[in-house]
């Protein structure tokens, strides 16, 4: 790790001080209002970085089911980059496009995005992910400390997934196997039938 | 075993779980409509399955409809959908994959049938328990099976909407002990046959009858049995009234409720002379349950489900202001197993505001479809309009990619066939074919191989 990044609540404050702009609807297709590309390439700007356009076609999402959340966390990442100690630190544009990029796709599965605005655990761990990602560490922590509690909350947060996972399969198996039983085939009366 | 034996007769041991609350008087009910005489073969079993506490929810459930007015205005969606969107959001495996609920409807990608059939499980809410789940199969008119997940309480109150549109009109059912409510005609050569008691109203009979005559010991049993059970309510589709129109049946009902296809009103006009009550024609979906219920008066399907959003959308997802024809796309809904988040249904009108709250107008079942008549485009409407006059229960015109037009009629209305197809004649200026149209149950009445006829 290079080095302290700020401390975490003064991060956090910024996290659950989002601006309504930066949570509102991803543009996917012809629907949705905020353009993430746009924003993202706002804040290369800021940055003093330019992306080549082909940097920011991830950010340009094609179907609400694969990109909806990830494209509404990228925009939350934005607005936590644009915070004035992220802009002093001379973070390189390449940098910023995986953090911007990348974390966002491995986040998203986990939670709905603004759940890493409004909630204190989730919060921890996008800030914790993207300052170890730009190879900072909270203020205050040693490298080990850092290091220890983002796995910590990496390693809780895989299994969370992972029994949420099986829950979900064990529950589409279930209604499937509800729905085709002889007695749910056999229903229940209706005054009318379509 | 002889044909003519009936197979349901009596309980099978598992009455109990179809009957929970079951009386001696319903169990009677049950007895007499199975062991008339002149009963037909009833093929299936089916019950009420609710429990004691579901039935005073049911009445609970029936005057809260009933009391309820549907006030949303045009393109502004009632307070109840936010929380609505935010709770199918929480708990329904589709939407949990999307992120975070959106703030706005609008925002709200839609989903239509094929979302369901490729996994109807993600559309489950996580919450809903699993062990009195039962099942609706439909077909719809694309031919795609699909098992759609509902529950005893959401098919009984279906009878909450039928009485919505029943007191429009002056009916208030009134059906109870040792009297049979409802019976619901089919005309198939297979279909789903039951006897069954409704709980709410003091155990009074319910019926599924099949008219085809495959289904009788002997076809003249049909009419006694019906006067035998002397149901309050008929209900049924275009082609099984139009079997019921020759039976020579003396005991009318107070009232016929039409489902699942267009009712023509020559149709409509000869059932309400022949039984001197008045029809109801019901536009209703197995994933929406009943929406609204046609009133030429207002000039079109009035709205029943109080807790039921209606949008019309542009193929792009966008919604249309009033008077635009779109794609019918519900939000709500009564069915907890199947909540609806923007489900477009594949019906196509424009929504109008009356008087008594929002309608359907124009509604057409499955995308309009355009004719080529006299060298121009006709609409469908049209051709509606030159059928009027008829009491085709099911139809199908087709124009084929090379303009010729054929009207297919089911066999018993082939007698009108010389008059009808002069009619289109008339309206396409050309010569129009006939054909049998061999198909039980829902059929799309308007189709094109023609290029450009969908718009």
């Amino acid at each position: 790790m290079n080095g302290y990044g700020p401390a975490l609540e003064t991060l956090a404050r910024r996290l659950a001080d989002t601006p309504p702009d930066f949570l509102d609807e991803p543009r996917i297709g012809n629907a949705g209002r905020m353009a993430v590309a746009a924003v993202v390439n706002d804040l290369l700007r800021l940055h003093g970085a330019r992306a080549p356009l082909a940097a920011l076609r991830p950010f340009e999402g094609a179907n609400a089911r694969a990109d909806r959340n990830r494209l509404a966390l990228a925009a939350i990442v934005a607005w936590l980059l644009a915070d004035e100690w992220f802009v002093a630190a001379g973070l390189q544009q390449a940098a910023l496009l995986h953090t911007l990029a990348d974390l966002p796709a491995q986040l998203a599965p986990s939670a709905p995005a603004h759940a890493f605005v409004g909630d204190d655990e989730r919060r921890e761990e996008l800030l914790r992910t993207v300052l170890a990602d730009l190879g900072y560490r909270p203020l205050g922590e040693t490298p080990e400390q850092a290091a220890d509690r983002l796995a910590a909350i990496s390693a809780l947060e895989r299994r969370r997934l992972l029994e949420a996972s099986r829950a979900a399969e064990a529950r589409a198996r279930a209604i499937r196997e509800a729905l085709a039983k002889k007695v749910a085939d056999e229903s229940a009366d209706k005054w009318t039938r379509e | 075993m002889n044909a003519l034996e009936r197979p349901c007769a009596g309980d099978d041991g598992l009455d109990r779980e179809r009957f929970p609350t079951l009386s001696d008087h319903g169990r009677r009910m049950l007895d007499f409509m199975r062991g008339h005489p002149c009963a037909p073969l009833y093929r299936n079993r089916s019950g009420n399955r609710l429990l004691a506490h579901e039935v005073e929810a049911q009445r609970a459930y029936e005057r809260s409809v009933g009391a309820t007015t549907i006030g949303w205005t045009p393109n502004v969606a009632p307070a109840w959908v936010q929380d609505f969107i935010e709770d199918v959001f929480r708990t329904v495996p589709h939407y949990l994959a999307l992120g975070s609920a959106p703030r706005r409807l609008d925002d709200v990608a839609p989903v239509a049938r094929a979302d369901f059939a490729a996994d109807i499980a993600a559309f489950v809410p996580d919450h809903v328990p699993l062990e009195r789940m039962i099942n609706f199969r439909t077909t719809g008119t694309t031919g795609h099976p699909l098992l759609l997940p509902s529950h005893p309480v959401v098919a009984a109150r279906y009878a909450a909407f039928h009485k919505r549109a029943l007191r429009r009109v002056g009916i208030e059912p009134a059906h109870g002990r040792g009297q049979v409510g409802v019976v619901l005609l089919g005309y198939q050569r297979r279909c789903f046959t039951y006897v069954s008691v409704s709980p709410a109203m003091g155990e009074s009979g319910l019926a599924k009858i099949n008219l085809h005559p495959d289904d009788w010991r002997d076809p003249a049993h049909r009419a006694p049995y019906l006067d035998a059970l002397a149901p309050e309510i008929v209900a049924g589709d275009p082609i099984s009234f139009a079997e019921y129109l020759e039976l020579p049946v003396t005991r009318p009902p107070r009232a016929l409720v039409s489902v699942s296809m267009l009712l023509l009103p020559a149709l409509r006009a000869r059932l309400e002379r022949r039984f001197g009550c008045p029809v109801l024609d019901i536009y209703s979906l197995n994933e929406v349950g009943p929406v609204g219920v046609f009133d030429a008066a207002l000039g079109g399907h009035l709205l029943l489900q109080p807790r039921l959003y209606v949008e019309i959308l542009d193929a792009a997802g966008r919604a249309l202001a009033p008077g635009e024809v779109g794609e019918v796309t519900v939000t709500g809904g009564f069915n907890f197993c199947l909540p609806l988040l923007r489900y477009r249904t594949g019906d196509f009108a424009a929504l109008a505001f009356g008087p008594e709250g929002p309608l359907l107008t124009g509604l057409s079942g499955r995308r309009p479809v355009r004719y080529l008549a006299r060298g121009a485009w006709i609409n469908n409407i049209d051709v509606t309009h030159a059928l009027q006059p008829f009491p085709l229960p099911h139809f199908n015109v087709h124009q084929q990619a090379d303009g010729a037009v054929v009207l297919r009629l089911a066999a018993g209305a082939l007698g009108l066939a010389p008059a009808a197809s002069a009619a289109l004649e008339r309206l396409f200026g050309r010569p129009v074919a006939v054909e049998l149209l061999e198909a039980d149950g829902k059929t799309l009445q308007y189709t094109s191989a023609l290029e450009g006829a969908h718009g």
